[in-house]
């Protein structure tokens, strides 16, 4: 590194070490291949599929301490390869570490033949597919289920529409009252709220009828509206700061391969994720109807766990923690985490605490063990 | 995108960074005197992709939005000037490719940048919007004068949201200036650049969060997002217009498919799941009503495989 100094000498300095920078990250970026920034690379297998979407069931990487498994359900903005990003950031592996009994289900890249699916469809077709298909290699009448974000909200609906099938519920990042971005007002936070409330219905129903779907990359821009300096800053600032770290420029490509991995979102469920949630804030009244079946978050009676992060700047914490009062059931807990939406996965505090929270309140109301 | 396809646009953005430095560094100094010299003439810096006015009402809204936006442009030109002076307090020497510093600092302050970065979205829209080029599209009259109206009502709504949003950078700009004066304006020897980037960094970050929030920006967003799709929807019709005279599948045609493939499949899915309900297979205990929380704690061993 080049000697600091004061005025043109410092200036030059700082120029040298950028041009350092620069070579030595020029070659890194060439060197780098396929398995160097693999994601979502815990063993699996495939177990079930139907139409896009499939089913995939974890090897153990410990001894099993509960009888009943987990299913894991992302939603349909974004993918769930953020659970198991890499082998040291992965909630996947710490749970699969802590003797739990692992599912996830992936959604598949829907494109414009999707577009008349329905939250219906994926709630009650889909997902009760996979939770009858877990349930049965288990060997078991209810499963427990992990919903995260989007994912969050339909597990949620599942468990209040068939409680029976559900025997715990864990909620990550979920949003479910989706005007409770107002009761902090955080500068920054809930953004893609006060945006979505800034449409018409018909707005909504007029750029899905245009495009068929919610196409993943305006999803992706109205996510970097609210970061906008770091969205200016990411590819060259920030990308500078870390070219030259092996590990922390191959984090960051993983990371990068996550964000670009986003599917379209299908345009039927589009209009009812913005339109009954977003803007009619219909799940926490009580009003969201499936399959002509009202989702009554009174019918939630199984234990129920909620993860939100403090400074979840995309799921405001109050949107997240007004589940509690709504629900059948006194066993609720909620846990805390720190960090942001994304940083509840891969941020090194919560690693410590996501998992064993989890595996905790699993084990807890675990029938095997009790 | 398959991994040798990232890693090669990674490496190929990492290469262009190099080669786009000098002229990057080039255009932006151009940019500023120009904007500079236009402001001292009294006249107004090009904006690339102005309509010229007088042709319709369309066109002349068209045109007033674009002057608006050049006059908008100009101030934020000069600011960009400012904020980047003091962010390069430190004199930089000029080492070819390897003056990153100076770049990063040029593209940050750049309006242009400004636009891309919280634009994003609209360009995004844009893209949704513009299908097939104009040109292609002339020959039928009618429906493409519904096209051209709605392109331009899209490039006039872009240009009301691009001026809000100019609005909230030169306020932003104003803002870290009044806050880097109180912090620094005193001290003999200027801060760093890094802690001055940091400044500029967060209070641009502030005041950009701020207009995001505010009904002029959230309007005039919503107003584009309302005429990107009608142009989506204007050009749609266009060119089913074409398949039907050539007797292609059209837009509407492929919708129906796939309207009947989803019913069809969600039919069976609840055929499946009645037949799952009746016979359950092997291993499988029949679906029982909700169990209250307490008795599931308390439940034996034995019932639960």
């Amino acid at each position: 590194m080049a000697q600091k100094g004061t005025g043109a000498a410092g200036a030059l300095a700082d120029v040298a070490d950028a041009g350092a920078k620069m070579l030595k990250g020029g070659r890194l970026l060439g060197s780098v291949r396929d398995a160097d920034v693999a994601i979502a690379t815990t063993p699996k297998d495939l177990v079930w599929s139907q139409d896009k979407v499939s089913l995939y069931h974890y090897h153990p990487l410990a001894a099993r301490r509960t009888g009943v498994p987990v299913l894991i359900c992302y939603g349909l903005i974004g993918r769930w390869t953020m659970t198991d990003l890499q082998e040291d950031r992965s909630l996947v592996r710490n749970m699969l570490n802590l003797g739990l009994d692992l599912y996830v289900v992936d959604w598949g890249n829907p494109s414009r033949a999707d577009r008349y699916l329905t939250l219906d469809d994926y709630i009650l077709g889909y997902l009760d597919g996979c939770v009858a298909e877990v349930a049965r290699r288990a060997g078991v009448e209810r499963v427990n289920l992990l919903g995260v974000c989007e994912g969050g909200v339909f597990t949620t609906a599942y468990a209040a529409l068939e409680p029976g099938r559900v025997n715990t519920l864990a909620l990550t990042i979920t949003p479910i009252d989706f005007h409770a971005d107002t009761v902090e007002n955080r500068a920054g936070h809930g953004f893609i709220n006060v945006w979505t409330r800034s449409l018409l219905p018909e707005d909504v129903d007029r750029l899905i009828d245009a495009n068929g779907n919610l196409p993943g990359e305006f999803m992706g821009a109205v996510f970097n509206l609210m970061s906008p300096m770091r969205s200016l800053l990411k590819y060259n600032y920030d990308l500078l700061d870390v070219v030259d770290d092996e590990k922390r420029l191959l984090n960051w490509l993983r990371m990068e391969k996550w964000i670009a991995d986003r599917p379209d979102h299908p345009g039927e469920a589009a209009k009812q994720w913005l339109k009954d949630l977003y803007q009619q804030n219909k799940l926490v009244r009580n009003e969201w109807e499936l399959d002509g079946r009202r989702v009554d978050l009174g019918r939630i009676t199984m234990p129920v766990l909620n993860v939100y992060a403090k400074d979840d700047h995309i799921i405001p914490p109050a949107t997240s923690r007004a589940l509690g009062p709504k629900l059948g059931t006194t066993e609720y807990t909620e846990l805390a985490l720190p960090g942001g939406h994304v940083g509840v996965f891969v941020g090194g505090k919560s690693q410590k605490l996501f998992a064993p929270g989890v595996s905790a309140f699993l084990e807890k109301h675990d029938r095997a063990s009790a | 995108m398959t991994m040798p396809d990232y890693a090669k646009a990674f490496t190929d953005f990492w290469a262009a960074q190099g080669d786009a430095m000098l002229k990057a560094q080039a255009e932006a100094a151009r940019m500023v005197t120009d904007g500079m010299q236009a402001m001292a003439s009294g006249t107004l810096p090009a904006l690339p992709g102005a309509a010229a006015a007088g042709l319709s009402a369309e066109v002349a809204d068209l045109g007033r939005a674009s002057t608006a936006v050049m006059e908008l442009w100009s101030a934020a030109a000069a600011m960009s000037g400012e904020v980047a002076g003091k962010l390069a307090a430190d004199p930089l020497p000029v080492l070819g490719e390897m003056e990153t510093s100076a770049v990063v600092l040029g593209r940050i302050t750049d309006p242009r940048q400004w636009l891309s970065g919280t634009g994003e979205m609209d360009s995004i829209v844009s893209r949704m919007a513009e299908g097939p080029r104009l040109a292609d599209l002339w020959d039928v009259e009618r429906r493409f004068a519904q096209v051209a109206q709605a392109w331009m009502l899209v490039r006039r709504r872009q240009l009301e949201h691009e001026a809000i949003v100019l609005q909230g950078w030169m306020q932003a700009g104003r803002r870290f200036m009044e806050e880097w004066a109180g912090k620094h304006g005193a001290e003999a020897r200027a801060p760093d650049t890094k802690a001055t980037l940091a400044l500029w960094t967060e209070v641009a970050n502030r005041q950009l969060l701020d207009m995001q929030r505010s009904e002029p920006f959230l309007q005039t967003q919503r107003n584009t997002i309302r005429a990107t799709a009608d142009l989506r929807l204007a050009q749609q019709d266009l060119v089913e217009h074409f398949g039907k005279q050539y007797g292609f599948p059209t837009r509407t045609e492929l919708d129906d498919v796939h309207r009947t493939v989803t019913t069809l499949r969600r039919e069976l899915r609840a055929v499946q799941r009645a037949l799952r309900g009746r016979t359950a297979p092997d291993g499988v205990l029949p679906v029982a009503p909700p169990t209250p929380p307490q008795a599931l704690t308390a439940r034996p061993q034995e019932e639960t495989h």
